[in-house]
C-alpha cells in the first residue's frame, strides 16, 4: 500500500519575483526517477510542504515540456506561503502529487479558446496556454483576457509581452487602478469582453480568478451565449489532504481535490453547497 | 472445529479467555470510568472488563484513528538535507465486548479509508485488529440503533459476536480472524447446541422489542436531504442553537474530518493529523480570507448532507449514523440526530 500522505523531496531550483507579494518557485525532485513518474496535465495541483510549517495546495503553473523542474506561483497570504517567500534557492521542500483532474485538452480541439484570468488566477491557466500554443494547429482562435488590480500586480510580465507580440493569439490586459505609464484598458476583466469578438457557438472559456470575478465573468459569458458546459473553471478550496479524506474541500458531495479542481459551470451549478 | 460457526463459553471463563488474549495482543474493552461512566480503554487485568454495561462514553475510533496521530518524522542535517521517516502503528489489537453500534461505526470508517487512495495509517492499525462484538439486550438511555440497522445484534461485520445467555455467552464466528481466537483457546469453547442457537434468536427478538419504536426515520430524511428539499429556515433554527463546539463530531463513530499539522523540533520535527469538526467557523477558511462556509446554518447543512445524503451513503455503504445516541448526550443545543431528522421531516421546528 502506498502512503498517499508521504511527500517526495524537492529542492528550490529557481525563484523569481512576480509582484510585491508573489513569487514563482521552480522545484526539482531530488530523485530523478520521481520526476520521470511525475506526469501531469495543466489544471492539476500539488500539495507542497514547508517542513515545520505545514502543507498547502498549489496549481502546477508550468508546462512539463522538456524541463527538469516544475513551477508554482505563490502569493504570500498564509503561514505556508509566507514561509516559502522567506526561503532561497537550494532549500528542501516536500511535494505530493500531481493531484486532481486537470483541464480538458484534446476534447476542445478545433474550438475557439478564450482564457479569462484575474490576478493570481493566471498561473493555473499558464501551462494550458503554452500547451495550446505548442500544439497551435489544433485550435481555432486563442484569446487571453487578463486583469489585475494594478499594473504592478500583473504576473509573468515577460510572458505577457511575448504573448502580446504573437500573431497567432490575442492578449488583452486590464487593471482596476492604472499607473502613469499604463496604456491598456482600465476596468474589471469583464470590461474586455466588448473588445473581442466571441463566436459563442464555437467558444470554450477557461476562467480562473477570485470567486467574485468568476461569478461576474460567468454571467458575462452566459449572456454572450456560451453553453454552460463550455465554461470551465478551477475551484479553490482549502484542500488539506488532497486525496479525498479530510473533507475540507467538499462542495456538496464533490471533493474539489479529487473530482476537481476543474469543473464546468454546468457541474458547478449542480453542486449543492450553501454559501 | 473450522466448520462450526457458533460456540458457547461459560461466562465464568471469560476472564480466563481475556487473560490469554492479553498475552497475544493489546486488549481494548469497556471499563468503569469516572462516576457511572463506562469507556473503551486499554485493559490491564481481565477483571477490568465491564461485561454488563449499556454504552461507552466515547466510540472506538480513537484507537484506529487517534485524535492526534503522528504520520511522519523528518530529520535535518547541518547541510539542509532532509530525511523523511513515516511512522506506522503496527500494534496487534483485540477490541473486546464492543457494542454493535460501535462495530458498525468502524465498518463505516473502513469504507471511507479503504477508498483509493487508501489511508495507510488507518488500515495498518485496522488490519491488525480483531473486533469482538457484544450484542445488546438492554438499550441505553439514548440508543436508537434500530433505526440505523446497526444493532442491537449484528448480522455481519464482526469477527466474533458474543451474546449473553443464562450462565454462558454464545460466540458467533464472523471471520477467520475471529475463528482463530476461538481455536487458540479451544479448551474454553464448546460448539453451540441447537438450543443455544434457538435461544439467540429469541433473545435478539426481545432485545429488538426493548429498543422500542424508531426515533429517527432515515429513509424519508435522506430523500429530502439528497434532493435539497429542506427549507433554509430549518438549518437557520438549528444554527440558533449550535454553539459550534464540535462535540457532536468528536463523539460520533462515523465522523472523520481532520487537519494536518507540523511540529518543529531542534533538528527535525513531526507531522501529524488532528480531528477537526465541520462545524468550526474556520473549517473551510482559505488563506485569502474567503470562507465558503461562513454561516453556521451552512455548516450544519453541509454536516447533515454528508451524514444523510444518498451520494455519501453510496460511497460508505450506509448513512453516517449508527444510532449510538452520543450526540444526544453531548450536544448542549439539542441538534442531535433524532432532533435533526425530526426537524428535517417536519420542515419546521
Amino acid at each position: 500500500m502506498d502512503n498517499a500522505y508521504l511527500p517526495d523531496l524537492v529542492k528550490i531550483a529557481g525563484m523569481r519575483e512576480e509582484t510585491a507579494d508573489t513569487k514563482t518557485l521552480a522545484l526539482r525532485f531530488l530523485d530523478p526517477g520521481r520526476w520521470e513518474a511525475f506526469q501531469y496535465r495543466p489544471g492539476q495541483f500539488v500539495e507542497v510542504s514547508v517542513f515545520g510549517v505545514g502543507e498547502a495546495p498549489f496549481c502546477l503553473a508550468s508546462l512539463r515540456d522538456g524541463a527538469d523542474n516544475f513551477e508554482i506561483t505563490v502569493r504570500s497570504a498564509g503561514a505556508v506561503t509566507g514561509a516559502m517567500h522567506e526561503l532561497s534557492v537550494g532549500a528542501t521542500l516536500g511535494v505530493r502529487g500531481p493531484l486532481g483532474n486537470g483541464f480538458p485538452f484534446a476534447e476542445v480541439s478545433g474550438r475557439d479558446i478564450l482564457f479569462v484570468g484575474g490576478g493570481i488566477g493566471l498561473p493555473p491557466l499558464r501551462p494550458l496556454i503554452w500547451q495550446m500554443l505548442t500544439d497551435r494547429g489544433r485550435f481555432n482562435k486563442i484569446t487571453v483576457l487578463y486583469g489585475a488590480r494594478t499594473p504592478a500586480d500583473l504576473v509573468y510580465k515577460d510572458e505577457l509581452r511575448r504573448w502580446q507580440a504573437r500573431q497567432d493569439m490575442a492578449l488583452l490586459v486590464t487593471v482596476d487602478v492604472p499607473d502613469r505609464d499604463w496604456k491598456e484598458n482600465v476596468g474589471v476583466v469583464g470590461s474586455l469582453f466588448s473588445k473581442v469578438e466571441i463566436n459563442a457557438a464555437n467558444t470554450v472559456a477557461f476562467v480562473c480568478g477570485p470567486p467574485i470575478m468568476i461569478r461576474f465573468v460567468v454571467q458575462d459569458l452566459l449572456k454572450a451565449g456560451l453553453a454552460e458546459d463550455a465554461i470551465i473553471t478551477t475551484l479553490e478550496r482549502h484542500m488539506r489532504c488532497g486525496v479525498g479524506k479530510c473533507n475540507h474541500c467538499l462542495i456538496g458531495d464533490k471533493y474539489v481535490c479529487q473530482d476537481g479542481p476543474v469543473f464546468t459551470y454546468r457541474q458547478m451549478k449542480a453542486m449543492m453547497d450553501p454559501g | 472445529m473450522n466448520s462450526t460457526r457458533a460456540y458457547t463459553i461459560p461466562s465464568h471463563l471469560l476472564s480466563t479467555w481475556v487473560a490469554r488474549l492479553l498475552g497475544r495482543a493489546q486488549v481494548i474493552a469497556p471499563q468503569a470510568a469516572r462516576g457511572s461512566d463506562v469507556c473503551y480503554d486499554v485493559v490491564d487485568t481481565p477483571q477490568a472488563v465491564a461485561w454488563d454495561y449499556r454504552s461507552s462514553l466515547s466510540p472506538l475510533k480513537r484507537f484506529l484513528f487517534p485524535q492526534s496521530d503522528r504520520m511522519l518524522r523528518w530529520h535535518c542535517d547541518g547541510d539542509g538535507n532532509v530525511r523523511l521517516e513515516p511512522t506506522y502503528d503496527e500494534t496487534e489489537r483485540v477490541f473486546l465486548a464492543v457494542r454493535p453500534c460501535d462495530v458498525s461505526g468502524i465498518l463505516f470508517l473502513d469504507k471511507v479509508f479503504e477508498q483509493e487512495p487508501a489511508d495507510i495509517y488507518y488500515l495498518t492499525r485496522r488490519q491488525r485488529s480483531t473486533l469482538v462484538a457484544l450484542a445488546c439486550t438492554e438499550p441505553g438511555e439514548n440508543c436508537f440503533c434500530v433505526c440505523a440497522h446497526a444493532g442491537p445484534f449484528l448480522e455481519a461485520g464482526y469477527d466474533l459476536q458474543l451474546s449473553p445467555q443464562t450462565g454462558q455467552h454464545l460466540v458467533e464466528v464472523g471471520t477467520e480472524k475471529g475463528a482463530r481466537l476461538v481455536r487458540e483457546s479451544a479448551d474454553l469453547f464448546a460448539p453451540a447446541t441447537d438450543q443455544s442457537l434457538q435461544a439467540r434468536q429469541e433473545i435478539a427478538r426481545q432485545a429488538e422489542a426493548r429498543f422500542g419504536e424508531a426515533r429517527a426515520y432515515f429513509a424519508a430524511v435522506m430523500r429530502r436531504v439528497t434532493f435539497d428539499r429542506v427549507p433554509d429556515e430549518v438549518w437557520g433554527q438549528m444554527a440558533d442553537r449550535c454553539l459550534g463546539c464540535g462535540g457532536c463530531a468528536f463523539v460520533c463513530p462515523t465522523c472523520y474530518c481532520f487537519i494536518v499539522a507540523d511540529y518543529r523540533g531542534a533538528n527535525g520535527g513531526e507531522r501529524g493529523r488532528l480531528w477537526d469538526s465541520c462545524l468550526y467557523e474556520t473549517y473551510a477558511l482559505e488563506a485569502s480570507g474567503h470562507n465558503p462556509r461562513a454561516l453556521c446554518k451552512h455548516r450544519l447543512k453541509a454536516r447533515f448532507f454528508h451524514k444523510l445524503s444518498y451520494q455519501f451513503a453510496q460511497r460508505a455503504g450506509s448513512h453516517g449514523c449508527v444510532g449510538c445516541g452520543r450526540c444526544i448526550t453531548t450536544c448542549p443545543g439539542a441538534n442531535d440526530m433524532p432532533v435533526a431528522t425530526l426537524s428535517i421531516r417536519r420542515g419546521e421546528q
